[in-house]
């Protein structure tokens, strides 16, 4: 059986407004129930690739399709943590496209929204207030509310920011058990060993830098030309870390 | 009276609600900014030949207008633009009220208000506004929720996101032109921030927020009526008055140590 193409980029340039491209030279196709893993370095284009995949920015050159409704899960940290929403407030909005302005949440949606809090493992935290959440339960949230979307392609902007090791492998079960159902995640992160356990890289550096699985495309050269003098190559050149330097 | 009371309760029913939008959008400069930003359009109403609210709405609607172009790129924060808008119309309207016009008691009475002396023109507008902030919080209270709380989501959730963020700043500039004749321009916060700031600190949800915030500025505003009406003080000033010490008691009784609640770590 062959998987059907959920995404497909030949030669893809973004830009903001009248500015030059951010990103450019983007070609890469993914099928159902694969996980890829957009890496690069702040600035690199991640987020302007997600935000021209969710039609945000223009696309000034080449061709983007894509086949499925589509979820942004943005970093918690960009979430409002003092508004007065709780945990299933928020996995609602997951339905509001689909809620005419005139009607209120349909008992159906909220029986959604509950199962997608269940389905992440918090159940027992609907009515708690999102910011009183740890940082990998608010994350969960998110990815609830992407699930209330009934979204087939998820973006999700560093899922594994700001949480500990035991919310980073809750989260991880989650996404495999999505991809598993043949959803497809593009999962942007700048951590490289986390980049290796997924089906497929993309290499970003304001243009393509290499795309395929990981075990081929995560060589030194690819790294170095991702990365230049931020990535430190470690056991022989076996890992590598990206020095990433935070803009406040 | 009787015709004060009636505006009072509508204009806090549009400044219960919209001031909720105000509070959690961080917004309140603007508001404030938004009522002082109507003094060139008031300056030239009379010479010019205008009604004083229409000049007032020109004025606020293209101060919300340009605000909303100036900060569309995210290069220039929310605040600053404000603050650089709200420099440039108070600079306007003082040239051209000491230097081109002279400015009439009207300019006189929609910057400081008189609750006790409104027209029946005035009285339909603030009903006409608080059936609209009824109705936009009915149609629009989901897309203002999203995208408060998470701007760079909004429009991946299928909310009008841009486009709700522009009616609020209209509908702020509307209501701010109906509060004027009121309590007038420089307290315009009375009745649409102080309310909802207060009744953010009582309340942990998106429902009783609002309709706390209603309950607020209605309460504060007939108690501030009453209160000029009997002690022969301004209505605006006695509204605001009893807005803060609203608020300050608020403050006080969240304020007092609460016993920690368990947090979970996972």
């Amino acid at each position: 059986m062959i998987a059907a193409t959920r995404i497909e980029t030949r030669g893809l340039a973004a830009s903001y407004g009248t500015s030059p491209p951010a990103l450019s030279g983007v070609t890469f196709a993914v099928q159902a129930g694969q996980a890829v893993a957009v890496l690069g370095p702040n600035g690199g284009g991640k987020t302007t690739l997600f935000r021209a995949l969710l039609g945000e920015i223009s696309v000034v050159a080449g061709t983007l399709t894509i086949g499925a409704a589509t979820a942004y899960v943005p970093q918690t940290e960009r979430s409002r943590l003092d508004f007065p929403v709780s945990a299933l407030d928020v996995a609602l909005m997951g339905a509001y496209a689909r809620t005419s302005w005139y009607r209120r949440v349909t008992s159906a949606d909220r029986a959604t929204a509950r199962a997608a809090l269940a389905r992440v493992g918090l159940s027992e935290q609907a009515r708690t207030r999102f910011g009183e959440l740890s940082g990998g339960q608010r994350q969960r949230v998110l990815i609830a509310r992407a699930l209330v979307q009934d979204a087939e392609v998820l973006l999700l902007d560093e899922p594994f920011g700001g949480v500990d090791q035991s919310s980073e492998q809750a989260i991880m079960g989650i996404l495999d058990d999505l991809r598993d159902e043949g959803r497809v995640l593009l999962i942007a992160t700048h951590d490289v060993e986390q980049a290796r356990r997924w089906d497929r890289v993309l290499c970003l550096r304001g243009e393509q830098i290499a795309y395929g699985p990981p075990a081929e495309t995560l060589t030194n050269a690819v790294l170095q030309d991702t990365y230049g003098a931020e990535i430190v190559m470690l056991d022989c050149g076996h890992r590598a870390v990206a020095i990433q330097h935070h803009h406040h | 009276m009787q015709r004060a009371l009636l505006a009072a309760l509508a204009l806090s029913v549009t400044g219960g609600l919209l001031g909720t939008w105000i509070v959690l959008r961080r917004l309140a400069f603007f508001a404030h900014a938004a009522g002082s930003a109507t003094f060139p359009g008031l300056v030239v109403a009379g010479p010019w030949g205008i009604a004083a609210p229409l000049a007032a709405l020109a004025a606020g609607l293209s101060f919300a207008g340009l605000l909303a172009r100036i900060t569309r790129r995210g290069a220039t924060s929310t605040n600053a633009a404000t603050g650089l808008l709200l420099a440039g119309a108070l600079a306007l309207g003082i040239v051209l009220a000491s230097d081109v016009y002279e400015s009439g008691a009207g300019v006189d009475r929609l910057l400081f208000g008189t609750l006790l002396g409104l027209s029946d023109a005035d009285l339909w507008l603030a009903a006409a506004v608080a059936a609209s902030a009824i109705a936009a919080t009915a149609a629009l209270g989901r897309t203002w929720l999203a995208t408060g709380f998470d701007p760079a989501a909004a429009r991946s959730l299928g909310v009008p996101a841009a486009r709700g963020d522009g009616l609020l700043l209209a509908l702020l500039a509307v209501s701010v032109v109906a509060t004027l004749p009121a309590v007038g321009a420089l307290l315009v916060s009375a009745l649409l921030v102080v309310p909802a700031a207060t009744a953010r600190l009582l309340t942990a949800s998106i429902g009783t927020l609002l309709a706390t915030s209603v309950v607020l500025a209605v309460g504060e505003s007939v108690t501030g009526l009453l209160l000029a009406f009997h002690l022969d003080l301004p209505p605006g000033p006695a509204i605001a008055i009893v807005g803060g010490g609203v608020f300050a008691l608020a403050a006080l009784a969240t304020a007092a140590p609460r016993r920690p609640r368990a947090r979970s770590i996972a």
